[in-house]
């Protein structure tokens, strides 16, 4: 890499959840292994534009650093995923920053996640603890459901699913994968599948399974890889059971 | 099970929309291209399935509550589904987005393509009292007719393919939808199966249009009491 090298970056810019977008442009020097969001922190240091001009400094969210926590979900290029994982030296020049389009705007590029939670606690997302009285240990997990259910729990909430899927919009309640594969992961946990059915009756409701188109980008942009068409699917036959469960049975 | 919350009727609403694609309306279009390629056999056979069908007993009823109903139905359903969607296949270039942009194109075009073929041939069937043995000869003069020009030949190519396409990618999603396939291996695996199905289907109904374009036969009235 040249030393006089610079990266430029182009960023959506907010200041309030309900003002005109517009877009800025920086000129940083090149520093080698940079990612996207050492380039944000050098703007907040210098916050200048390409025409030199002194701005306010980019507000963006970011925590971990080491994609676990999902909450430097970004658009980069056109493309949703981490900002801290988006190095630099492996995107075209300029880099286009745009904050996430399926939440409302907080400021620049931090978003208001606040629905993914909610939908989490809508499915109870969780496994029960012992309440008034002891519910008693879980029996021992299969090795092999064990290492299906990591793989759903790497799930970190960040919502790249969202923002990919066609079905996931601002105007529509679509609780989208991340939530429906939540629900299997917390099905298949011997404790959990005490609310299966609560689960259950929840997501085959407005925003649920049944809204679910199948364009299967989720599956493609989710960055740790979760299977989550096949939960979208295996969510689809307990609902299914659960339907004629509650047609036949009840 | 008692009252409905709204959220269950949305859910049940959706879940017979994805019923509806296969059962009454996909069996339908299968039954439908498999009877017309009679004509490609001759065009005596294909009299006699119309003369069949149109001496059914509760024609009517059965084509309101077996076909029209569940096709508006599905229909409607359809473009609400559309329609409260944000189709995004230009920026997130996938093939299965592509196909879900197209399952959404195609159910368009049919619905316009059955507005259209309904307009040429039952509406002027049932408003001229065609019924009983009098339909098939009407019938097979109305498509004589239509396929004569390449523009008629196009609009039914075009609407028998969209027809085609849409049930055989529907029918990979009922399955997904109805947790009949799970795996990302069986999805692929149906997914194959389910379009050699819709290929077969479209070479039924472009043989039959063929056939139509190439030997226009001029129809005799069937004989009463044939069968």
């Amino acid at each position: 890499m040249p030393e006089d090298k610079t990266i430029r970056l182009k960023i959506k810019r907010q200041d309030q959840p309900d003002s005109k977008a517009y877009w800025e442009e920086f000129d940083l020097p090149h520093k080698p292994r940079a990612n996207v969001i050492s380039c944000l922190m050098d703007i907040q240091m210098n916050p200048v534009t390409r025409q030199e001009k002194t701005v306010t400094p980019v507000v963006w969210e970011s925590n971990c650093l080491e994609e676990v926590c999902g909450s430097c979900t970004m658009i980069i290029n056109g493309k949703v995923r981490q900002a801290c994982t988006a190095l630099i030296d492996a995107l075209p020049q300029p880099i286009v920053l745009e904050p996430l389009t399926k939440f409302p705007i907080v400021r620049d590029l931090q978003v208001d996640r606040t629905r993914m939670f909610e939908n989490l606690k809508k499915v109870k997302a969780w496994i029960h603890i012992d309440g008034t009285y002891n519910i008693g240990e879980g029996p021992v997990i299969p090795e092999k459901q064990r290492a299906k259910a990591y793989l759903l729990s790497e799930c970190m909430t960040c919502g790249c699913c969202l923002e990919a899927c066609p079905q996931f919009t601002k105007n529509n309640n679509f609780v989208g994968a991340s939530t429906i594969s939540q629900v299997r992961l917390f099905n298949m946990h011997p404790t959990g599948a005490m609310e299966s059915e609560e689960r259950l009756e929840t997501i085959m409701g407005d925003g649920g399974i049944a809204d679910c188109g199948n364009a299967q980008v989720c599956v493609e942009v989710c960055p740790k890889k979760i299977p989550l068409t096949e939960s979208i699917a295996e969510i689809g036959r307990e609902t299914t059971l659960q339907l004629l469960k509650n047609l036949f049975l009840k | 099970m008692g009252s409905i919350t709204k959220g269950q009727a949305h859910f049940l609403l959706l879940k017979i929309h994805s019923l509806t694609g296969l059962v009454p309306i996909g069996l339908f279009l299968t039954f439908h291209l498999l009877v017309n390629s009679l004509r490609t056999v001759g065009v005596l056979p294909y009299q006699w399935s119309i003369d069949v069908i149109n001496n059914l007993p509760f024609l009517i009823w059965i084509e309101i509550f077996f076909i029209y109903i569940p096709l508006l139905f599905h229909s409607f359903m359809g473009f609400y589904i559309t329609q409260v969607a944000k189709m995004n296949a230009i920026r997130y270039r996938y093939p299965r987005n592509w196909m879900y942009v197209m399952q959404r194109l195609t159910g368009a075009v049919v619905f316009v393509f059955l507005i259209y073929h309904m307009g040429t041939t039952v509406v002027p069937k049932i408003w001229n009292g065609h019924h009983l043995f009098e339909a098939a000869p009407f019938l097979i003069e109305v498509m004589n007719q239509e396929f004569a020009t390449w523009t008629g030949r196009i609009i039914y190519l075009v609407g028998i393919l969209s027809a085609t396409f849409h049930f055989a990618n529907g029918l990979w999603a009922f399955c997904i939808s109805w947790g009949i396939i799970i795996g990302p291996r069986a999805q692929r695996n149906a997914s194959i199966v389910f379009m050699l199905f819709g290929g077969v289907l479209t070479v039924l109904g472009f043989a039959t249009v063929l056939e139509f374009s190439l030997h226009p036969v001029d129809v005799e009235p069937t004989l009463k009491g044939a069968f």
